[in-house]
């Protein structure tokens, strides 16, 4: 009880130091995390004459979700490389799952704002229910812990911070701009369908795209997205436990 | 606790990367509740062995325990005893200096009273309370590194990694950092040191070992490793004599309007005593550490030549 009383300690602690501490010195932080999702909202909105909304509300949520593996990429990145914060730790009882999970938290405070504009319009849209909250908040944990885990991963991996300014455009532009996430899969042309299926996005957003008015899917379908969902976050976290580097070899 | 804190047997160390030699068949046993000085130039493996013994860095052959653990098998029980202070790291810029301590502490897993107690108390040791409440970056050098170092030392961690934590800073600025690995040294904590100041070392180091190329040269305090040198006296002639005329005392070096000699007692006080003599501005007196690098290494700690294959 003791130890799981002090890994949580050290959570908090890291989620209060990374999450709350910054935006005291700066609080324009605290937009970072809104302007993509809010930008492509207003675009596809007006572009589709307001036929995608919809979509481009789920798209919101599920881009800003993915943004925090992005951010806390650069972050660890930074940490480790520039102030050698990982080196500190790692010569102490935390452990490296404690500090990504601290390091996560962290990255979910920037994204209150952004989420809190995408609630308000899943909720003032008229697509609010309890089921629909329930299958959201499933979702975004899930895409929110594959980021991490992916963020944590790769960041580990990096010798220098800028390393993080080529692969989080890259990993946006896979897993929130290409695939259906902003659009209904039926908009792409079907020879490229198949390609659509190699993200997890793909299957995050066909399920939230039930929950916000759009066709979403059906049964079985949601079973499948659910299924490969979970199935692909508990590989990542896995390969982050098993890959990641903590210690240097 | 009986045992040495650190005990390395034929340590290895080969990077992955570009398959270079940092650290050979190292042997070192380093007692418990002192301060070790690891000292050698840039390159020689100091970083490289302090960051396998504070379970950083993976070792690629030997064993190395760390009270009583194996760094390979006892990783989270060494990690739970420990504090580090890496190279050239530094404070979240965002953090005042209370905050960059109390919660280190908190992140260690400590309760919020002790946590506070301990963080009072080191910054009031260190003279850090005046500042307690700025934010780091607005801190100098030395102050940043001293927030640094009282961070660990408000740990309740057995021993202290400290890896170069005074490179950089002006005179004034490196000794406010000594008077806090000083205190670590008046707890009887084990303070493992590195440095290529060998003043530094001297001054705070109750046992030292000089690396070099990724092996162990000399290790002792630093009387003993005196006491090892063929010749432990230096003599400085400036003026008069030339360089044949002294060359039979001992160990001839060219220093700027004369010759550094390092000799054997009756050696150098029988030169010093010709020279001045002769009119010669004299000195004499013990070998310096920096005297004993140049004769073991045989060339100057600041020489900038590449050692070691890497940190």
């Amino acid at each position: 009880m003791t130890v799981v009383r002090h890994r949580l300690r050290s959570i908090l602690t890291l989620t209060y130091l990374n999450g709350v501490l910054p935006i005291r010195s700066q609080p324009l932080y605290l937009i970072n995390l809104v302007a993509s999702p809010l930008s492509f909202l207003f675009f596809i909105t007006i572009a589709s004459g307001g036929v995608l909304f919809n979509y481009a509300v789920a798209g919101g949520m599920l881009m800003t979700m993915l943004s925090i593996g992005t951010s806390l990429q650069t972050d660890i990145s930074h940490y480790k490389q520039d102030l050698k914060l990982q080196d500190v730790l790692i010569a102490s009882p935390v452990e490296a799952w404690v500090y990504v999970g601290g390091m996560a938290f962290s990255e979910l405070v920037y994204s209150l704002p952004a989420m809190g504009v995408f609630a308000a319009l899943w909720v003032f849209g008229g697509w609010g229910s309890p089921a629909g909250a329930i299958t959201l908040v499933g979702v975004l944990v899930l895409v929110w812990a594959f980021a991490s885990a992916l963020g944590f991963t790769l960041a580990t991996f990096f010798e220098d911070v800028r390393e993080t300014f080529v692969f989080s455009p890259l990993i946006s532009l896979g897993l929130s701009v290409l695939p259906p996430v902003y659009y209904p899969i039926g908009a792409l042309d079907p020879r490229l369908q198949p390609f659509a299926y190699l993200s997890p996005t793909t299957y995050a957003a066909d399920l939230l795209h039930g929950v916000v008015g759009a066709p979403g899917p059906s049964f079985f379908g949601a079973v499948i997205d659910w299924v490969v969902l979970i199935g692909f976050t508990v590989g990542l976290l896995a390969l982050a436990a098993r890959k990641a580097r903590w210690r240097e070899p | 606790m009986t045992g040495p804190a650190i005990e390395a047997r034929g340590l290895g160390k080969i990077y992955p990367r570009g398959k270079a030699v940092a650290l050979s068949d190292v042997n070192l046993s380093i007692p418990a509740g002192i301060v070790f000085g690891l000292i050698g130039r840039n390159g020689a493996g100091k970083t490289t062995f302090v960051r396998i013994a504070a379970t950083q860095l993976m070792p690629s052959s030997g064993t190395l325990t760390v009270l009583g653990g194996d760094v390979l098998r006892d990783v989270g029980d060494i990690r739970a005893r420990i504090a580090a202070v890496p190279q050239e790291s530094r404070p979240l810029y965002f953090v005042t200096v209370d905050e960059l301590v109390y919660l280190y502490l908190r992140t260690r897993g400590m309760e919020a009273p002790e946590a506070r107690r301990r963080t009072d108390a080191v910054l009031e040791e260190l003279d850090l309370a005046a500042v307690r409440k700025k934010q780091v970056s607005r801190l100098s050098g030395g102050m940043r590194r001293r927030a640094m170092v009282a961070m660990v030392l408000a740990s309740d961690a057995e021993i202290l990694f400290l890896d170069e934590p005074t490179t950089g800073l002006d005179p004034l600025a490196r000794r406010e950092v000594w008077g806090a690995i000083r205190r670590a040294r008046e707890e009887h904590r084990t303070v493992l040191l590195t440095t290529h100041y060998l003043d530094e070392a001297e001054a705070l180091s109750s046992r030292l070992a000089l690396l070099e190329n990724g092996r162990v040269r000399l290790e002792g305090t630093p009387d003993e490793i005196r006491g090892r040198i063929r010749r432990p006296f230096r003599v400085t002639v400036q003026g008069v004599l030339g360089r044949d005329e002294i060359a039979a005392y001992g160990d001839v070096t060219d220093i700027e309007g004369g010759f550094l000699v390092f000799a054997r007692e009756p050696d150098a006080r029988e030169l010093a005593l010709r020279a001045l003599s002769k009119g010669a501005r004299v000195s004499m007196g013990p070998v310096t550490l920096e005297d004993i690098f140049l004769q073991v290494v045989g060339r100057p700690l600041d020489s900038g030549e590449p050692t070691g294959a890497d940190a």
